[in-house]
């Protein structure tokens, strides 16, 4: 018995390694708990959008987007029927950004979170099986599960929050561009923040 | 006494925003960066460039960014508030050093600290004596576990002054050295693409230590992280991106640490900086025929058979003895050329390597080389005659009568000596190539001459019967050391060549014409300086050979030759890109007809702008483009500061540059502009939006 699920563990991380995160390809499959024990995996939410911010609230450029409000919006924007918002934490444990679930809800509700779910990857598993190297770091995956946007959240790399009202939103235009059955014009950019604290 | 104004203004003027030479970023108590605006210079001359520096202390364990941030992080930006008429270059970056973090995070950045390096042009109409403050708003993020943004509302004031003192500042000296240079490096590097991406093989004549790259990709242009591995004594380069890739290696050469820009390109290596030298053995194959060669000379080959008939007549019929003799005799042949040899080694050792492998770059090297083989090809066709000096023969004439192997060694060396008259211009040549190699190939080369030059010696006292085989010494020696005057020729005529690159057909024409004067001089000598003239004769014969060249050099070199243009530079030929000087009157008389138009603002002291324009404009494709599109070219050559280049810049909210605008044809209200650092699929790609 115990050889079986060894196996089948191997061929989990296999998978999870050999899928490396390429638009136009399946996203990577993960699978992680949320802030309030609940767990979640990609498989889930197939059929619907899913959007991936990885996200460190002690990060100066994460902060421009929570402090003014406006990840909120686009968190708001982008959650319904047919798109799921997924905020994950690869923070290691010590390091910035980590927190605790109990830590969690309380900070949630604090900033006015309105994504689906904050999911934690503290050992980092799943920030490496998708490369993520910064925060903001997003991913848009379609409802085939299909990656159709990797990169910056928008096209003004600064940390300052008034920059965000000229800036091209890169997520809200590749959701746009999908649910119309277009291709992605922007599919693949440089993101930019904070290295993520693995 | 009453205060109460104090208090008032001390809080007006820390909340009051007066910018301030210098601002710390302070974080819980701790200083995290101390920013601060330097000159290079204690007064700003009317019209004369010169560098402001923003330096950067950072606490231990901080660092801030390089050009390019690498996957986290975002570079240093600086934005200026100049006064009228002033104009600023970009951010000369230093080289950076690379961070890794953990999950295969690399950044690029500077810890401890760093100056900035900006180029600020002022206009030619400040009135001396004035005081002038320039203004800038410096922002960074500065990390170490965590990352902090700072930014600081900086100036400097300077006065206004006539002339610049001739003072060195050590602080930005040492800073702009480590700026990559955007001159050709002291290597070339062959790039090959593949699917896992670039690899490049750095080839170098001069030694190259810790070989570093850093990639400067356009804006999101992946870019993995790059390596470099030492395989079979060379570096070899490798970064997971797709050709064409900018960037940055740098290396320590002699001693020091430098670097260079450099674009990877699969499809053309760039230019190696050797000029095409033959590989090693080559030029020692070379060697070895150009000694044997000179044993035709008159002054060598009568003197074979009767140096081996000495050899005879010393060792008796013990053919041991002869050969060891002849051994001897050639071991002081070796003695002269190595000695040679080491003497350049040492020169050489005096200045850096890097120094003297850049020398081929260097128009007033050649032209010596050249000047130098000029004498030498006339001095074969019997124009003068090289006299050695009678102290010297006389000495080494005592030494050499001496009997035994002894004799026989000082004889060769003796031998080689006298011979100089015949092979001095041959080994002066090779001297004078000799400097732009490394020592060891030096000291092979003329290991290789010597070898020609003994090798009759060896072979006939190996086997003294084969003399008869030598040629018979007669008239037709002389005319031997004449026809050798013509490969002389050749090689001046290969050297022009290069000048012509250099400093274009100008260039050729007026060292031609110091050749010509040269040659007048040097016929002067020959013809009225010889042994049987009187002493009157021979003063005014040199001293008239020494004004003509003299007044040649002056004329022709110091006049014409240093100032003639680099090809690039000229607007005039036939296969570059026809640049229009900019004039606001042409550009509107151009856009209101609904040309298409190409702007290049640049200034000669932007590195940027030059680099840019030898890699990604002044390219073939592009300049087929331009042509095929019936794109006008324009050049806003902001050098020298021009009113109508900085009004056009401020209207596009720019205080510098390098800049580029393309007015698409029919839709000059629609212009595309182009960033600082550029290859050439970007400028292709936004020309073919001009039409």
């Amino acid at each position: 018995m115990k050889l079986y699920h060894l196996a089948i563990a191997l061929l989990a991380t296999a998978t999870l390694a050999i899928a490396a995160p390429e638009v136009g390809k399946p996203a990577p499959a993960f699978t992680l708990t949320d802030s309030n024990g609940k767990s979640h995996s990609l498989s889930d939410f197939e059929g619907k959008f899913v959007v991936l911010e990885w996200v460190n609230f002690g990060c100066p450029f994460v902060k421009k987007f929570y402090d003014s409000g406006e990840m909120q919006k686009l968190q708001e924007k982008h959650t319904g029927s047919d798109v799921v918002w997924l905020s994950i934490c690869s923070s290691a444990e010590g390091k910035q950004g980590f927190h605790t679930p109990e830590e969690l809800q309380a900070k949630l509700e604090r900033v006015g979170y309105n994504g689906s779910g904050y999911l934690l990857d503290s050992d980092g598993a799943v920030g490496k099986a998708y490369e993520a190297r910064t925060t903001p770091e997003m991913f848009v995956i379609d409802p085939k599960g299909v990656l159709v946007y990797k990169g910056a959240i928008d096209d003004k790399p600064t940390p300052n929050a008034e920059d965000i009202a000229d800036a091209k939103n890169y997520v809200d235009a590749a959701i746009t561009e999908a649910k119309a059955g277009s291709p992605v014009t922007k599919a693949e950019t440089k993101s930019y923040g904070c290295s993520v604290k693995y | 006494m009453n205060k109460s104004w104090l208090a008032p203004l001390l809080i007006a003027c820390f909340f009051g925003g007066v910018a301030r030479p210098l601002a710390a970023q302070v974080l819980d108590g701790k200083t995290l960066v101390e920013a601060e605006l330097v000159a290079n210079t204690e007064g700003i001359v009317p019209g004369q460039t010169f560098y402001v520096g923003l330096r950067l202390r950072m606490a231990p364990g901080w660092h801030t960014y390089w050009q390019y941030s690498g996957d986290a992080g975002i570079p240093t930006t600086i934005a200026w508030e100049l006064p009228e008429g002033f104009g600023a270059g970009p951010i000369e970056w230093p080289m950076p050093t690379a961070k890794l973090e953990p999950g295969d995070i690399e950044v690029y950045g500077y810890s401890g600290e760093v100056l900035l390096l900006v180029a600020i042009q002022p206009p030619p109409d400040l009135v001396v004596g004035s005081e002038v403050t320039i203004r800038g708003n410096a922002s960074w993020l500065v990390c170490e576990a965590i990352c902090i943004p700072g930014n600081a509302e900086l100036s400097i004031t300077l006065p206004v002054i006539s002339t610049a003192p001739k003072s060195q500042n050590a602080e930005f000296d040492f800073w702009q050295r480590r700026v990559p240079s955007a001159d050709p490096p002291p290597f070339s590097i062959q790039w090959e693409q593949s699917a896992k991406g670039l690899s490049g093989r750095v080839l170098s004549d001069a030694t190259l230590n810790s070989v570093r790259f850093f990639p400067l990709p356009v804006e999101n242009q992946p870019v993995g992280h790059p390596s470099v591995t030492e395989e079979g004594g060379e570096s070899i380069i490798r970064v997971d991106a797709v050709a064409p890739l900018r960037g940055v290696v740098a290396a320590e050469v002699g001693g020091e640490e430098r670097a260079w820009l450099v674009v990877a390109d699969a499809d053309d290596a760039m230019a190696a900086s050797s000029q095409g030298f033959p590989p090693l053995w080559q030029a020692l194959l070379y060697g070895f025929l150009g000694g044997i060669i000179l044993n035709l000379m008159p002054c060598v080959l009568p003197v074979i058979s009767l140096k081996v008939f000495g050899f005879i007549r010393q060792a008796g019929a013990d053919p041991r003895r002869i050969f060891l003799h002849g051994a001897a005799f050639s071991g002081g042949i070796f003695l002269w050329f190595l000695g040679l040899g080491a003497v350049i080694v040492a020169l050489k050792a005096s200045g850096s390597e890097v120094t003297w492998a850049f020398q081929f770059q260097n128009p007033a090297f050649i032209l010596t080389i050249a000047a130098i083989v000029f004498v030498f090809a006339l001095n074969l066709c019997g124009v003068f005659e090289m006299t050695l000096p009678g102290k010297a023969v006389g000495t080494m004439s005592d030494l050499s009568g001496q009997e035994g192997y002894s004799g026989s060694f000082f004889q060769g060396v003796f031998a080689t000596l006298l011979a100089t008259p015949c092979t001095g211009p041959f080994l002066g040549t090779a001297l004078g190539f000799a400097f732009s190699q490394p020592s060891a190939v030096v000291m092979a080369m003329f290991g290789s001459i010597a070898l020609g030059m003994a090798s009759p010696y060896l072979l006939l006292s190996a086997r003294s019967e084969w003399m008869k085989f030598l040629p018979k010494p007669g008239a037709w020696m002389e005319k031997l050391k004449q026809f050798m005057a013509f490969p002389l020729f050749a090689t001046l005529l290969w050297l022009l060549s290069i000048l012509g690159g250099q400093k274009g057909i100008d260039g050729i024409l007026w060292a031609s014409a110091f050749f010509l004067c040269l040659g007048l001089s040097v016929w002067i000598y020959g013809a009225f300086c010889t042994p049987v003239s009187s002493v009157r004769t021979r003063a005014i014969a040199i001293v008239l050979a020494l004004l003509i060249a003299v007044g040649g050099g002056w004329f022709f070199i110091g006049g014409g030759f240093a100032n003639a243009a680099s090809p690039s530079a000229s607007t005039n030929t036939k296969s570059g890109i026809q640049w229009e000087s900019f004039s606001q009157a042409r550009l509107d008389e151009l856009l209101a007809a609904g040309t298409p138009v190409f702007v290049d603002f640049t200034a000669d002291w932007c590195i940027t702008c030059k680099f840019n324009e030898r890699t990604a404009i002044n390219v073939p494709a592009v300049r087929a483009l331009i042509n095929e599109m019936g794109i006008v070219p324009i050049k806003a050559d902001w050098t020298n500061s021009n009113p109508e280049i900085t009004a056009t810049l401020k209207r596009f909210g720019r205080v510098g540059v390098p800049f580029y605008v393309i007015y698409p044809a029919g839709r000059a209200d629609d212009p595309i502009t182009l960033p600082e650092i550029l290859t050439e699929s970007m400028v292709l790609d936004a020309l073919k939006k001009a039409r």
